[in-house]
């Protein structure tokens, strides 16, 4: 039934003979990067395309940006505001910056892989006519979201003047944590939008996911809230340490280099670590593992798109 | 680019009939399989697979202009995305040789909510061009898709028209080494059908190769200078325009373009047709044909046209003239074997016809059944132009001169 391999050979489109025989992982990576420079100029125009579209006919425009994070602010300040008639405590500036710091890269990745996920498949009269490397789409999307979130982040800024909160810390600190969970997003922008395309669903798994991951990152809370074993959970969360160190260097201007722990405030409990930097460590693994292994599956099946969109 | 070109070697692709049912179970075997690469052979159909191309070879280099002729689902866009990197053929190879334009859905990046200028730049892009090189061409793609007072307005505003034309101007002006174009000569009024044909012209007579789907089949005859026909994802034809589109709409068998479909099991039987002149002649001569048949038994008094036959241009596809033996005066009424010779006085202007014979009344689309045919060639004789010999008889009746104007130079 099947023919034999050695009458027919299976050659790239792309007509470099050697390739099909055996993949190469470097050799794949390194032509995905280079398709993802090469085009840097489609990626400008689509991203600009995703922005413009987002705020023409738009009342609010440009406020849309800062929307987010502020009902993210908002929604945080309730729970606080719940936590405190619960258990004691005040919300004072510093809970008001932590979670300001903290909503707006939330929004970002929310924001990116929500739109990122069905780039491909809203798409699907580009895919199935024009070539060009498929990368550009989820990146697009992502990059679009980048805008926003540049938008909003000089709004935090003002505010992070306002409360006081100044930490030379955050200079350092801040650029390699925005930097990893830019990474991180990228990666999962472009897996999930590869794997929306073969399959429907994930569209809908994304949304439900986004839903209630907020539960699952500390967010709108420390994780030393949750306790010692609680808080280690918690930080398994491959964003959770970006969004802590951020919260931690930024606003309590702490050194990430140092570990630090809390006690709590009744007496003879065990100590909750609240930061430790072999954290940090292990949420760039994960960027950076996620993002080659995303960007090979993407790049691999992105010959066969037009088949399946 | 002086070496570029286009090779297609032996191209298969496999699709599925019918819908795929992926579920999300499937979802991490598969992508782990396929990014591993260990997919099942591609060489085996599985149920519900059908080849879409089946060896498929063709190579175009400068100076060529390569028509794809065939019905609708034949397998010509396939063809086109192969070419472009859209789909990755099953088996075989398709390699391109320098930068290539696609004028495929050439408004396919038009967002609705953008003006046309930011469409121009986006839809630049998509196809490859630098911001720069849109910068620089910006004016001219205006100018040519003729929306200049439009261009600040969002293409959701544009008629359909509008906005074809300027993905079209957008796609013509890319400086291509190799263009690929599908379908998208009948883009917006006459006019400007007129203007872009012209523009391809131009670009593949400076020697650009070419490749051209269409179903217009004077454009085809005009343009190309080869043709393949392709039959169910088979390459049918392979050769001249002319033999390619004579194939095409003599339905398609032997190469000679001489069709052997004898008509049985009828009061009237066809059986060969022969052309007595060696094709090409020239317009405005006369052919001879004979055609050989049968009467089985005593006919009908309703059957009014026996043998009719008619003459179909090829690049239109229109029936220039069609008779039958009844209106020539014949009565086969028990003729038994019979041989029919035919004269046709070609006034048509230069390209291909397909002679087609059927019994019944074709003049009139009652029970005609199509008998064989044979392709003619008719090459420029009269340097007539347009589509009927009207036979122009001029005189000079009177010469009435102004004396100014011959007049004896005054001194």
């Amino acid at each position: 039934m099947a023919v034999s391999d050695r009458s027919i050979p299976t050659l790239d489109s792309s007509g470099d003979a050697q390739s099909a025989d055996r993949p190469s992982i470097t050799r794949d990576l390194a032509e995905a990067a280079r398709d993802i420079v090469q085009s840097r100029g489609l990626l400008y125009q689509l991203a600009l395309r995703d922005v413009r579209i987002r705020y023409k006919q738009a009342v609010m425009g440009f406020g849309w940006a800062v929307f987010m994070p502020v009902v993210i602010v908002l929604a945080g300040c309730l729970v606080r505001v719940a936590l405190v008639r619960g258990a004691g405590g005040a919300v004072d500036r510093l809970t008001l910056a932590a979670l300001a710091v903290k909503a707006l890269p939330w929004a970002f990745v929310v924001g990116a892989v929500g739109f990122a996920t069905p780039s491909l498949t809203n798409n699907m009269n580009l895919l199935s006519k024009v070539y060009f490397p498929r990368e550009v789409l989820p990146l697009a999307a992502l990059l679009a979201q980048t805008f926003d979130t540049v938008v909003g982040a000089t709004v935090v800024a003002v505010l992070l003047l306002a409360l006081g909160v100044v930490h030379l810390a955050a200079l350092v600190w801040m650029p390699i944590l925005t930097l990893l969970l830019f990474t991180l997003t990228a990666a999962a922008c472009l897996f999930l939008s590869c794997a929306n395309l073969f399959f429907r669903d994930v569209k809908y798994i994304v949304q439900v996911a986004i839903t209630f991951s907020i539960f699952f990152t500390p967010v709108l809370f420390e994780p030393s809230l949750l306790g010692p074993s609680g808080a280690r959970l918690v930080m398994l969360n491959p964003i959770a340490p970006l969004l802590e160190g951020l919260r931690l260097s930024v606003v309590q201007g702490h050194n990430l280099l140092a570990p630090l722990a809390a006690h709590p405030a009744t007496a003879g409990g065990a100590p909750v670590i609240e930061w430790a930097p072999w954290w940090l460590a292990y949420s760039a693994c994960w960027a950076v593992g996620a993002l080659l292994v995303s960007v090979l599956i993407f790049h691999r099946s992105e010959s066969i798109f037009a088949d399946y969109v | 680019m002086r070496d570029a070109g286009i090779e297609f070697r032996e191209v298969w692709k496999k699709y599925r009939r019918g819908e795929m049912h992926d579920s999300l179970r499937d979802l991490v075997p598969a992508l782990v399989r396929r990014a591993v690469r260990l997919q099942p052979s591609a060489d085996v159909l599985q149920a519900g697979d059908f080849w879409a191309l089946r060896d498929v070879s063709f190579t175009v280099v400068p100076g060529q202009t390569l028509g794809i002729i065939g019905a609708n689902g034949a397998g010509k866009s396939t063809v086109l995305k192969a070419l472009t990197k859209i789909i990755r053929p099953t088996r075989g190879s398709c390699s391109v040789r320098g930068r290539i334009g696609a004028l495929i859905e050439v408004a396919a990046g038009f967002h609705p909510d953008l003006t046309g200028r930011e469409n121009v730049f986006l839809q630049g892009a998509i196809m490859g061009m630098s911001a720069a090189q849109t910068r620089a061409k910006f004016d001219q793609i205006v100018e040519f898709a003729g929306v200049g007072e439009f261009i600040d307005t969002p293409v959701k505003r544009y008629s359909s028209g509008m906005s074809a034309r300027l993905g079209f101007s957008i796609a013509a002006h890319l400086d291509p080494d190799v263009l690929v174009i599908d379908e998208i000569l009948s883009v917006g009024d006459f006019t400007f059908q007129e203007r872009a044909f012209g523009r391809i012209r131009s670009l593949a007579r400076s020697g650009m190769p070419v490749v051209l789907v269409s179903h217009q089949l004077d454009r085809v005859a005009e343009l190309c200078t080869e043709a393949l026909l392709i039959e169910r994802g088979r390459v049918a034809c392979q050769g001249s325009p002319d033999d390619c589109i004579g194939m095409y709409l003599s339905g398609g068998t032997a190469g000679d373009g001489t069709r052997d479909a004898s008509v049985t099991g009828e009061p009237v039987a066809l059986h060969t047709l022969h052309l007595r002149e060696s094709s090409p002649v020239r317009s405005g001569d006369v052919i001879g044909l004979r055609v050989s048949g049968t009467v089985a038994d005593a006919l009908l008094p309703g059957t009014l046209e026996p043998v009719s036959f008619s003459v179909r241009s090829a690049a239109t596809g229109h029936v220039v003239f069609a008779s039958s033996s009844a209106c020539c005066g014949i009565d086969l009424n028990g003729a038994g074997r019979f041989t029919l010779e035919l004269e046709l006085q070609m006034n048509v202007p230069a390209g291909v016809y397909v002679v087609e014979t059927s019994v019944g009344d074709q003049l009139h689309g009652r029970g005609a059944r199509g008998g064989p045919a044979v392709n003619v060639c008719v090459t420029d004789g009269t340097g007539f132009v347009g589509v009927a010999q009207l036979n122009p008889v001029m005189r000079l009746a009177e010469v009435r001169l102004p004396a100014s104007a011959w007049g004896p130079p005054t001194a």
